[in-house]
């Protein structure tokens, strides 16, 4: 049981790092936000499973849908 | 030169992280629980709600939930007043 | 800003009503459930933040206005204060409904229990403040900022 969750824990913790890196190293801008918000998603994922369901909601609703939506219209409005 | 400065510096800065992150606390074990153990104890009975955390920020620090409201209104406020000028 | 593509939107369509909803649902519930006003409003203004990428700033002026949703914001904010100042009797935010028998007044279980509606005292009213507050001002944000990107592309194409 315990080690199950270690093993998640340490596979969500190591996809971020992954995604973060991809968020730098991407060269086109729309990719380059989604692995941004992958990498948000699964921050809110690793909340949940720290026993936190109400920082995973409000993660999951700002940092994964109205970030993603405001850089969105930025990148609309400078192409 | 430059380089070996940032290199130094990026060294100094890991080992930190990482000796803090040895001597941290075990998860879930604060070392003072007083606080804790009256609002796990009382909040039930006291506030009538079965979500602790809902009646913690609504109930017991309800004028920090009344600065928060406060701070995003004055986000809008500034939001609104930034892009004023633009119609359609 | 130009409307996205017809699956984008068929797909925008069959979602927003059950994202709106289930926002709706965390607002109500938050003092059973986890979730509370502040995560219920982000909720819903996703929702509208959907609505905005998918269909553009133009086209969606017929369902998403400005005025009614500061209207709102302001409406929530003051609820929320004149609910911290009614308890002013004892001292600022007093709980004064709770376990008083009236409105949202029962008692609670003590223990694990699967919850009633009916309880809580003043909380339940401060998530509703408290939601359509969040919600309106996520809305007027994402809807200012769709309508300015809109109005720099417009320019600078002229």
């Amino acid at each position: 049981m315990s080690s199950f969750v270690e093993i998640i824990h340490i596979s969500t913790l190591i996809m971020m790092i992954i995604a973060g890196f991809l968020a730098v190293i991407f060269k086109k801008l729309l990719p380059s936000i989604i692995a941004l918000t992958v990498a948000s998603l699964l921050l809110s994922l690793e909340f949940y499973i720290l026993h936190a369901p109400d920082v995973a909601i409000a993660e999951a609703a700002i940092g994964a849908g109205l970030t993603m939506a405001i850089f969105i219209f930025a990148i609309r409005g400078t192409r | 030169m430059k380089k070996i400065i940032f290199g130094i510096a990026f060294i100094i800065f890991f080992s930190f992280l990482i000796v803090s992150a040895i001597n941290m606390r075990t998860f879930g074990e604060p070392t003072y629980s007083e606080m804790d153990d009256y609002f796990i104890e009382n909040a039930q009975s006291e506030t009538g709600a079965n979500n602790v955390v809902t009646s913690v920020v609504f109930d017991y620090r309800g004028f920090d939930t009344l600065g928060e409201a406060t701070v995003l209104f004055t986000a809008v406020v500034g939001v609104v007043a930034l892009f004023r000028g633009v119609k359609k | 800003m130009k409307e996205m593509s017809r699956i984008v939107k068929t797909v925008t369509n069959f979602v927003y009503g059950f994202i709106i909803i289930f926002g709706f649902y965390i607002i109500a519930h938050g003092h059973l459930t986890p979730g509370g006003g502040f995560q219920g409003g982000a909720v819903v203004g996703s929702a509208f933040a959907l609505l905005l990428i998918s269909y553009g700033s133009l086209n969606s002026k017929k369902f998403l206005k400005k005025d009614i949703l500061s209207l709102f914001e302001g409406f929530g904010l003051i609820l929320f204060i004149v609910l911290g100042f009614s308890g002013l009797g004892i001292t600022f935010f007093y709980n004064f409904l709770a376990n008083s028998g009236g409105w949202f007044g029962n008692a609670a279980v003590i223990g694990v229990n699967p919850g009633n509606m009916n309880t809580g005292g003043v909380i339940p009213l401060m998530n509703i403040a408290v939601g359509l507050e969040v919600l309106s001002a996520f809305g007027v944000i994402v809807l200012t900022m769709a309508s300015a990107a809109e109005f720099t592309k417009k320019k600078e194409n002229s």
